[in-house]
């Protein structure tokens, strides 16, 4: 009876050995399902784990062995070389290995010649592993994917998989230059300490290179004969212009290498991504890395930003902060400010500084607010992005109403109190006068500065992002501080007032005018929210009318009335109540926002505007297998420099015409409620918002490329012209 | 911060301690094999001696002795007088642990011949030679200089015929007791990882 049971366990072990093992399936898939004679497919090898059950990478590592990929394949066709994603690092550090868990898909391009009959070609691979858990099992499997050749190409219902896994492989960057290796020091018997660095310093944009502080960095060696180089990752540096490493490399045999290949992975936030390397190993460090520690100092791996840098950082966004100040939406309230000084200057200098400084409080407050909401946004584990107050429906209805009422209130129709009553939300705010009034009108200017994402601002934020809380303050404060800075400035030398306008008749005039802009401010509010309500939006309409019906009672009976005020002030409340309950709650149902699928208008704006589609990764990937060069835009309702890039430089007949002509198809990415896919992919090109235009040429495996935030004509038809070929 | 500072140790320990050193005096230890005996290395200077790191769950070490290849040249090492220790590194939550009585047994049923079996649970032993994989060979001259460290063969296939690869164990016993220098000191060893504690 043992001896049966010897025989029998002995005979499944053998059966476990060679057939395929019980923990990862395979099975082949093609990019596309018909190709063409001369065409390239990208066939992948889909190898799924059960939980715990990993797999390797080209390198194992300390142990393992790699999955091998053995083709059969019919004559005229050629198998490239295997494209491997970026894989995971596996733990204990003395045994570290390379390999994947879940799921991989290992690409292999296969080449038809172009001589192929058409038909069917059977595809046949002998697929061989090491999968781990607790013990390792080899495993092995035959598996075989039909792909017809024929006159056209046409993508797979695999296609947006491949994809997505071809984009996990390690690409090569173009500037390979910045890449070094330099031993440091001699080797202590067979062991070498070799310090790995990408330095960028010779890249154009210095300071927006800087400001990226990688979360983690490594270096996955390609595996080798005769060294060794040993798990452990001590980061120097994790700067994107300066990354350093060190790692611990052991000889077998032979001399010290003098080249090693591998892949440099860098990581940020939930991003991980990695470019292979190719590293000339000389004895001393580059001569550039030398001056990279001179301009930036030394950095300890913990530390922050140098201050060098940082003052840098925060003087592009003082900068950004004042050319808020003449941002279109911010302007109008500005010039209610210049009218408050106006009317100051006539008094008391110093009272007029208090008021300077309490603007600056006002917007410096704010500012701080709204740090505070990145950074608890960010510690959210989300990813923050410029303007995203906007993606409330309920605080744009709020704002809507409360910009009108600054409007009327401008018009004339009701005057700010005298008296210090209880703060209202409208008009009162930005009109009161003394401190109060002035803390208001900074804060109103704050909450209206954030959709206008002005590019130096984007550049200074995008990296606030990625750094530290208090660094996150700094930033935001040195924005805060450019806004306010004009007035602070105003109100501390009252001779320059001198050179203002004195009080007159026109003031008056003056401020009637500056109700407009107001009123187009408020109007394209109101055209936010019509992107939240869809057709609802009738309703928020209605209820400005209504407020605006209120306001003009307020300002006829209660305030230049002379009989019958609190009656009318009864009134005045009554009717905002009904209009909040009718049209708002009941009509509007303003916090319940539709969905975004609910409110897709259609993306063409007009008969012989851009055919634009809606983006997905996977529309991009189809698009792509076709052959189509496709354009991105990434754009917001409520931003505004999306919609001047849009009316200056991409929907023009000329761009319309290449697009047409280049066969090209237009994806549209909506970020007006900050869909999390976007975000994503957003924080991929490192944008901290929109606008990001993208241009993906007409070869598959080929880049996008990434449009600059403000954009001409030119620039996008060079990019367009460049992504034909 | 605190990973940071792991990192460095580790990185520190392979570098300096790396006592581990072809040409360099192999490590001493103190160990226990299965049959509750003291095993020390210093013990056996004058010997040729072969530290073997061993898990036979691991199909790479299991080829070897399944093919009956391993147990082969364990009797031909011990006919030359060489002294054969196994160490088993296999933590005791691994499920490829084995208790003294199992080893015992799995000695007598594969027909093992080694010196000793070293229970090496704690991974001492392990961890002193920096074993990474099983298989995972070490050969220690007759004066206790370490003069291999590497993998069994030159063929990384759990399904290979040990016989048919270039043995470097026994080439560099054989070039030891010929008096001839090792022709290969250091190959990088293949298996599967060392089932160490986490």
């Amino acid at each position: 009876m043992q001896r049966i049971g010897i025989m029998l366990s002995g005979w499944l072990c053998l059966l476990a050995f060679t057939a395929g093992a019980a923990h990862t399936q395979v099975r082949l898939i093609l990019s596309a399902g018909s190709a063409r004679p001369g065409d390239t497919v990208l066939v992948g090898v889909d190898l799924k784990m059960e939980p715990g059950w990993h797999t390797y990478w080209k390198n194992p590592g300390d142990a393992g062995v790699p999955t091998k990929i053995e083709w059969q394949l019919p004559p005229g066709v050629i198998a490239g070389k295997t494209r491997w994603p970026l894989p995971e690092k596996f733990p204990p550090l003395e045994v570290t290995t390379y390999g994947y868990t879940n799921e991989v898909v290992l690409l292999v391009p296969l080449t038809l010649a172009t001589n192929l009959p058409p038909g069917p070609l059977d595809l046949k691979a002998g697929i061989t592993w090491l999968e781990c858990k607790e013990q390792c099992l080899p495993g092995s499997d035959s598996v075989e994917v039909t792909l017809n050749v024929g006159t056209e190409t046409k993508p797979s219902a695999d296609g947006a998989f491949i994809e997505s896994w071809n984009k996990k492989v390690p690409f090569t960057m173009s500037d390979s230059a910045a890449d070094h290796a330099w031993w440091q020091g001699p080797s202590t018997n067979d062991m070498r300490t070799l310090v790995i660095g990408h330095l960028m310093q010779k890249f154009k944009d210095t300071i927006k290179i800087d400001l990226i502080k990688y979360d983690s960095v490594d270096f996955f060696p390609d595996a080798s004969e005769h060294f060794e180089i040993q798990g452990a990752t001590e980061i120097t540096s994790a700067f994107a212009s300066d990354i350093r490493l060190r790692k611990a490399v052991k000889k077998f045999d032979g001399d010290w290498p003098r080249q090693i290949t591998g892949v440099l992975v860098l990581q940020h936030g939930g991003w991980r991504g990695g470019n292979e390397a190719r590293l000339t190993i000389t004895d001393e460090s580059p001569a550039d890395a030398g001056a990279v520690e001179k301009n930036f100092g030394p950095k300890p791996a913990a530390a922050t930003l140098s201050p060098q840098l940082l003052w840098q950082m925060l003087l592009y966004a003082f900068i950004g902060g004042l050319i808020l100040n003449i941002m279109p939406c911010v302007l109008p309230v500005i010039a209610l400010k210049i009218l408050g000084f106006v009317g100051e200057s006539r008094s008391d200098p110093d009272h007029v500084r208090k008021l300077g400084l309490a603007y600056a409080l006002g917007v410096l407050v704010s500012f701080l607010a709204l740090a505070e909401v990145v950074i608890d946004i960010k510690a959210a584990g989300q990813k923050a992005g410029w303007g995203m107050q906007f993606g409330s429906p309920v605080f744009v209805v709020c704002l809507t109403t409360l910009v009108t009422l600054v409007a009327l209130n401008l018009f004339g129709v009701f005057e700010v109190g005298l008296g210090g009553s209880a703060l209202n939300a409208a008009g009162k705010l930005a009109s009161r006068p003394g401190a109060p009034g002035a803390f208001f009108n900074g804060m109103l200017a704050t909450a209206l500065a954030t959709p206008c994402t002005a590019p130096f601002l984007s550049i200074a934020l995008g990296f606030a992002f990625a750094q530290s809380a208090s660094i996150i303050i700094m930033l935001f404060l040195a924005v805060g501080v450019g806004l306010a800075a004009p007035y602070v400035v105003l109100s501390w030398n009252p001779a320059w007032l001198g050179f203002l306008p004195k009080p007159g008749a026109w003031m008056e005039k003056f401020k009637i005018a500056m109700g407009f802009p107001m009123l187009a401010t408020a109007l394209w509010l109101f055209n936010l929210s019509a992107g939240n309500y869809g057709r609802r939006i009738l309703w928020l309409g209605l209820f400005l009318v209504i407020v605006a019906f209120a306001a003009w009672i307020f300002g006829e009976f209660v305030q230049r009335g002379r009989r019958f005020k609190p009656v009318a002030f009864i009134i005045v409340l009554l009717v905002l109540a009904g209009g909040y309950v009718y049209a708002l709650e009941n009509q509007l149902h303003w916090r319940e926002p539709v969905s975004a699928t609910e409110t897709a208008a259609a993306l063409k704006e007009s008969p012989d505007g851009i055919d634009w589609q809606r983006w997905s990764p996977e529309a991009v990937a189809s698009a792509r297998n076709e052959g189509h060069p496709v354009i991105v835009d990434f754009t917001a309702d409520w931003c505004l420099t999306c919609q001047v890039n849009k009316k200056t430089s991409i929907e023009i007949p000329t761009v319309r015409a290449k697009l047409k002509s280049m066969n090209a198809v237009a994806l549209l990415a909506d970020y007006t409620r900050f869909p999390t896919n976007i975000t994503a992919e957003l924080n991929h090109f490192n944008r901290a918002g929109v606008p990001l235009v993208l241009v993906y040429p007409k070869p598959a495996g080929a880049d996008p490329l990434v449009l600059p935030e403000i954009l001409t004509p030119g620039i996008v038809l060079d990019a367009l012209g460049l992504a034909e070929h | 911060m605190k990973k940071a500072f792991l990192v460095s140790a580790v990185m520190a320990l392979t570098l300096a301690a790396q006592a581990v050193e072809v040409g360099k005096p192999a490590p001493d230890f103190t160990a226990t094999d299965i049959n509750g005996k003291t095993v020390k290395l210093g013990d056996y200077k004058g010997k040729i001696v072969v530290l073997e790191s061993y898990n036979s769950d691991c199909p790479f070490c299991n080829n070897q002795y399944r093919t009956g290849a391993m147990q082969e040249l364990e009797r031909q090492m011990a006919a030359k007088g060489v002294v054969w220790l196994i160490v088993n590194s296999v933590n005791p939550n691994n499920a490829s642990h084995r208790t003294p009585d199992q080893a015992k047994k799995e000695m007598a049923d594969k027909k093992i011949v080694a010196t000793a079996w070293i229970d090496d649970s704690s991974g001492a032993v392990g961890h002193l030679y920096d074993m990474k994989t099983t298989p995972h060979m070490f050969v220690v001259n007759k004066d206790g200089t370490l003069v291999y460290n590497g993998a069994i063969d030159n063929q990384p296939d759990p399904q290979h015929d040990p016989r048919t690869a270039r043995n470097y164990v026994s080439e560099a016993v054989d070039a030891l007791i010929a008096g001839k220098p090792v022709p290969v000191a250091q190959t990088k060893p293949y298996g599967c990882g060392v089932k160490y504690a986490n």
